[in-house]
């Protein structure tokens, strides 16, 4: 039979239950930041890309 | 007043969150992250640094589900073994059901964003090393066949070259080689573990090599795979892909890892009250020579501009 905790077992419980939600709010907020920084990464490679295939097509035009 | 009955928590244990970080193995992590970030370090090219941050970090979370997934299916033989007794599930602080979870949700997360940000090659070995430890290693090789250190060492052994796919995008023969090197330095590194624990392996029926086929054998081929590691590190250089600070550096660790192998190797099996030394001398030494092994490697790439 499922035994009542005590009010220390319960504290005990109630203490980890608020560890474990703050460790993954911190986990959340860095995937976060990291998806934000992959993208501006992924941004910056695209317009750089961009930029040299239309310089490699004026220079292509002017010969 | 707490809306939860209090009644109804206690079947369930609530893992605090340093359960879940021990799950993740994290000391056998720093050798995967150490060997990774020299493979990205040292292959030729250029990554961004929070692309490579991204890499290594999903390199690490991989092999932490892996690790949690590992646990989650031998928490019973976790149990038996005076070792592994104090991890979460075996002391029950977790529900098996969380660590699963946690496993697949660390293993899925780390290959869909190595796959996202980094490319399908990085991710698809990032995958197949996750599978290749959580299933082959775990489930299939280990409770089957004394070789299971043997053949699992690839698990251990894909970290750097994942990282160096991470810069270069496809695979030649020195990330291979690199992968070569963990996998014959696995099983030396992990026999000479087992040769003082074996008792433990025994009482709950895994097929460790000293276990199966006796200390003697196992210490001979402590010393064989000790014998083949060497000319194997000094490929890279003899190859040319390394200069001479790794070649230099690669031979006079590997000498030693021979010698402390040959301690290991031609001793007599045990006796009464042996507190194996020359077995936990080369466990440790085993570790060392892996961390400044592949040190040596990005110091040479820098420092020579060798196979850049």
């Amino acid at each position: 039979m499922t035994q009542p905790l005590t009010p220390a077992e319960l504290a005990a419980f109630r203490a980890r239950q608020k560890s474990r939600s703050r460790a993954l709010a911190l986990v959340l907020v860095g995937v976060a930041v990291l998806f934000f920084a992959i993208t501006l990464v992924k941004l910056r490679e695209e317009v750089a890309l961009s930029k040299q295939a239309r310089q490699a097509g004026v220079a292509q035009a002017a010969h | 007043m707490s809306s939860t009955p209090a009644f109804a928590t206690l079947a369930l244990p609530t893992a605090d969150w340093r359960d879940f970080y021990a799950l993740t193995k994290p000391r056998v992590m720093t050798l995967v992250i150490f060997t990774a970030l020299c493979g990205l370090l040292a292959a030729p090219g250029h990554i961004d640094p929070v692309l490579g941050f991204t890499a290594i970090l999903c390199i690490a979370v991989g092999a932490g589900g892996s690790a949690a997934l590992n646990q989650w299916w031998e928490s019973d033989l976790d149990a038996g073994m005076k070792r592994t007794r104090q991890r979460p599930l075996p002391a029950g602080r977790m529900d098996r059901s969380s660590a699963r979870d946690f496993g697949f949700a660390l293993a899925g997360g780390a290959v869909i964003t190595m796959g996202l940000a980094i490319g399908v090659l990085a991710a698809g070995f990032l995958a197949l090393a996750i599978f290749y430890y959580a299933w082959i290693y775990t489930v299939w090789l280990k409770p089957r066949t004394p070789q299971n250190i043997v053949i699992g060492g690839g698990a251990g052994a894909f970290p750097p070259l994942i990282g160096w796919i991470a810069v270069t995008g496809h695979v030649t023969l020195m990330p291979v080689l690199l992968f070569l090197i963990i996998f014959m330095w696995t099983p030396p590194h992990f026999w000479a573990l087992a040769l003082f624990v074996q008792t433990d392996y025994a009482k709950v029926g895994i097929p460790m090599m000293p276990v199966v086929a006796g200390e003697r054998s196992t210490r001979l081929q402590v010393l064989a795979y000790a014998l083949v590691l060497l000319p194997l590190t000094l490929l890279p250089w003899w190859l040319g892909y390394t200069g001479m600070v790794y070649g230099l550096s690669a031979l006079a660790l590997g000498l030693v890892f021979v010698v402390l192998s040959a301690q290991v190797g031609l001793r007599r099996a045990r006796s009464e009250g042996d507190a194996m030394k020359p077995e936990k001398r080369l466990f440790a030494y085993s570790i060392l020579y892996l961390f400044v092994l592949f040190a040596m490697l990005v110091v040479d790439h820098f420092a020579t501009g060798v196979g850049a």
